[in-house]
């Protein structure tokens, strides 16, 4: 049975070619946004665009690329076949359905709300049942993460989980928790209100449920990355992990700390009072950590490879390290985005200081800097590494491979750099053309442009990555057998049940919900807001 | 490697984590502090007055009737602005404040989230329907300012926005009532 | 190759790979002291800037609450 490579690439290729067709819509919406295109396009095709492209990035690249390496790990990492393979083909089959459902609902106009669709604005019933059957796909690899990591673990009693699938498990821990707010929202609130069932919807419970998701889910975009940092990186640099036990401490923190903190994205909303905004933005403080204790253990794995490779002085290990080869050439670009993106979002949360930027162009260069940036880089990297696996196929040159991450990179820095300075003046967000005969808009138009430039070449580099994959299909050359995974400094040999499962964590999670979101969302369900009337948005 | 050396990696490993960990724990730490402590102290708070209101009914009567808004300064000097948001323009579309003194401005939404900043400024809040959406502040500086809705509120939404007329004291007269509406230029 | 019937080669790689033991007990003396170099210095330029955008950028657009 050799169908887990195939499983893979069918959710690699629905999860790259959704990225490559909004890639093309993310481009064009900045042309129509520029003096350069000032009077091309409706509004009505624009926000068509803006919510194509979101839900293809946000819900789609996203989501199957995870569930596709996720199904990767729990083979090569647990050296087993797949457990439940029938099921993981079937949700396969029901995750196109809905991709299908809702990007066509949204190509006819029926589903202009975005992709975060803000009630009382209401999108017809077929988006949101398409977005509901993407998250019960993705609900069933969840629970094939889970059943792989048991019964491995029934297989080798006592033995630790190998990092990047304890890591992967971490993460479908993390959604599984992550989607109950969204889900919540979408099956008590918005498809009641889509079908026509209710007529109003109390708003204040709707924005509250949705910030439950709305940050966690980007850590859930974020662990594959790490995944890679910790995992593939030190090998594909000649060198170690430094330290396995901080790679699981890593995991566990975002799996703890991600979720008690979504209303950070509502320090500017008035259904919420000082009291739990603060409280979030210190528990936003503890997610942090995990960055915190990556950014010192990776150097350090780098640095034992550069200093293996002959580096001498204190940053001589830097020159030294590989960077020809794809992987440490991304890592590298990932961390300086990283950098910025997390400083960014560490002025976003820091509670009064989020006036100053929300809802402008700080906010959306942000995003598209540490998810487009730095997570979707090491889905290149990730995928480079192990489509000769999956294809049987060697890379014949990686010079395109290096063009292409370097295109991305600095595309992404020559879009979003010049959006932060425009979010400070002012420029808002989700606009679909700009006045410039204003003089205050005129002025932004120049770095308006430049930023336009950045998207050309994203846009660029994102066909490179397609045809770089597609290549190996029709390569030539046959794959060698390569490693993987990297070993730590000290493999450990026993584990504590702490750092080898998550029972413990879960509980944790269950609690700090409830301090962080027990009152927030319970006084909404005890005293509803006033409700507003749903406003279909055709 | 033996197991000695071994476990001497592991502890000088951990150590160095710790170090790291504690390193930047108190620095992280000091920042957030200096930032909670300038919002309590100042009182540089995200605007969270919550107040509720029915967005059903917010035009037959009350606060946020057509009458009462815009800018009004009550008998004891307090300089409130009352304003709509809806889908797609700001009721009144032009409001005038006064430099240099403290004033509230009130947003109510009847349809849909909206939101509002006024460039270049801290003013930037939310407008959900169901609530009353307050900011106090002080303008420093006189001018024209922009005040665009900056939540995705449909189809116009980028078309929808209000100006913000600061006016030096000598500007800025108030009528027999109270009101005050932007200067004709 | 197969993705789900890795091959036995494959169990070895993550047994053994091609470093040195000695190589890396002398590299590990000084491990990690660029790193830290590194990351203090990254860390540092955040704090520096985050401070700077505080007090330069935010404080005197006005108080708001």
């Amino acid at each position: 049975m050799r169908n887990a490579d195939r499983l893979c690439l069918a959710h690699f290729w629905l999860a790259f070619v959704a990225f490559a067709g909004a890639a093309m819509l993310g481009a064009w919406q900045m042309w129509v946004r520029s003096p350069l295109g000032a009077h091309t396009g409706t509004p009505g095709q624009y926000y068509m665009s803006v919510t194509a492209h979101g839900v293809a990035m946000a819900y789609v690249l996203s989501t199957f690329f995870i569930m596709g390496f996720g199904y990767f790990v729990a083979v090569t990492a647990l050296h087993r076949p797949l457990s439940g393979k029938g099921w993981a083909w079937t949700a396969f089959v029901v995750g196109v359905i809905g991709v299908a459902m809702t990007l066509v609902t949204i190509a006819l106009g029926k589903a202009s709300v975005l992709y975060t669709f803000y009630p009382p604005l209401t999108a017809s019933p077929w988006f949101y049942i398409g977005l509901i059957l993407v998250v019960a796909a993705s609900w069933v690899w969840c629970v094939l993460m889970l059943v792989s990591m048991a019964a491995w673990k029934r297989e080798n009693p006592g033995r630790p989980v190998p990092l990047a699938m304890f890591a992967t498990v971490a993460n479908a821990v993390l959604w599984l928790w992550t989607t109950v707010g969204m889900a919540a929202e979408l099956v008590y609130q918005v498809l009641p209100a889509a079908l026509g069932f209710v007529q109003t919807i109390d708003v204040g419970l709707s924005r509250t449920l949705f910030s439950w998701t709305l940050h966690a889910i980007v850590y859930f975009w974020l662990i594959p990355a790490y995944i890679a940092y910790y995992t593939m990186l030190p090998r594909a640099a000649g060198g170690r992990l430094y330290s396995d036990t901080m790679g699981r401490l890593t995991f566990v923190f975002f799996l703890i700390y991600s979720l008690p903190v979504g209303l950070h994205h509502l320090l500017m909303d008035p259904e919420h009072g000082n009291g739990f905004k603060l409280i979030q933005v210190l528990l936003t403080a503890f997610v942090t950590a995990p960055t915190v204790l990556t950014i010192f253990t990776i150097p350090a794995s780098l640095e034992i490879a550069g200093r293996l490779r002959g580096g001498r002085g204190v940053f001589g290990w830097i020159a030294a390290l590989p960077w020809d080869r794809p992987m440490v050439l991304a890592a590298g670009l990932s961390f300086v985005m990283l950098g910025f993106g997390g400083l960014g979002g560490l002025i976003n949360m820091a509670y009064g200081m989020n006036a100053m930027i929300h809802n402008t162009s700080w906010v959306t260069a942000h995003f598209h800097l540490i998810y487009g940036g730095a997570a979707v880089i090491m889905y290149f990297a990730i995928a480079y590494e192990i489509w000769p696996r999956l294809t049987g196929r060697q890379h014949e040159s990686l010079v395109p491979l290096r063009w292409q991450l370097w295109l991305w990179f600095v595309g992404m820095m020559t879009m979003t750099l010049p959006w932060h300075w425009l979010g400070l003046e002012g420029q808002w967000r989700r606009v679909a053309n700009f006045n410039y005969d204003n003089p205050l808009i005129a002025s932004w138009g120049p770095l308006v442009i430049v930023s336009l430039g950045g998207g050309l070449l994203l846009l660029a580099s994102a066909l490179l990555f397609v045809r770089n994959l597609a290549v190996l299909h029709r390569g030539v050359v046959p794959a060698s057998a390569r490693p993987l995974y990297a070993l730590a400094v000290d493999p450990p040999q026993r584990l504590p049940a702490a750092l080898n499962g998550f029972g413990l964590w879960n509980v944790l999670v269950l609690l700090s919900m409830l301090l962080a979101y027990g009152f927030p969302i319970a006084q909404f369900v005890v005293a509803p807001s006033p409700t507003a009337i749903v406003h279909r948005a055709e | 490697m033996s197991e000695g050396l071994q476990q001497t990696h592991e502890r000088r490993v951990l150590g160095t984590e710790l170090l790291w960990a504690f390193g930047v724990g108190v620095l992280v730490t000091a920042t957030l502090s200096l930032i909670v402590f300038t919002a309590l102290t100042r009182g540089i708070n995200p605007p969270s007055n919550v107040e509720r209101v029915d967005p059903k009914t917010l035009h037959l009567s009350g606060e946020f009737a057509e009458q009462n808004l815009g800018t009004v300064v009550a008998a004891d000097g307090i300089v409130t602005a009352r304003i709509i948001a809806t889908q797609f323009m700001f009721a009144p579309h032009c409001i005038a404040l006064p430099q240099g003194q403290p004033v509230t401005l009130r947003f109510a939404s009847p349809d849909v989230i909206h939101g509002i900043l006024i460039t270049g400024t801290n003013v930037n809040t939310m407008v959900v329907p169901g609530y009353v959406a307050q900011v106090h502040t002080e303008f420093a500086r006189g001018g024209e300012l922009l005040m665009p809705c900056h939540e995705y509120c449909g189809l116009g939404h980028s078309e929808m926005w209000a100006n913000v007329q600061v006016l030096s004291a000598g500007e800025f007269k108030p009528d027999r009532d109270g009101r005050l509406t932007c200067a004709q230029r | 190759m197969a993705v789900d019937q890795p091959l036995a080669a494959d169990n070895s790689f993550e047994e053994h790979d091609d470093i040195d033991e000695a190589a890396l007990a002398a590299v590990l003396r000084i491990v990690p002291l660029g790193a830290a170099m590194l990351a203090g210095s990254a860390v540092a330029l955040a704090v520096l800037g985050y401070l700077a955008i505080y007090l330069f950028v935010f404080l005197p657009r006005g108080v708001v609450g």
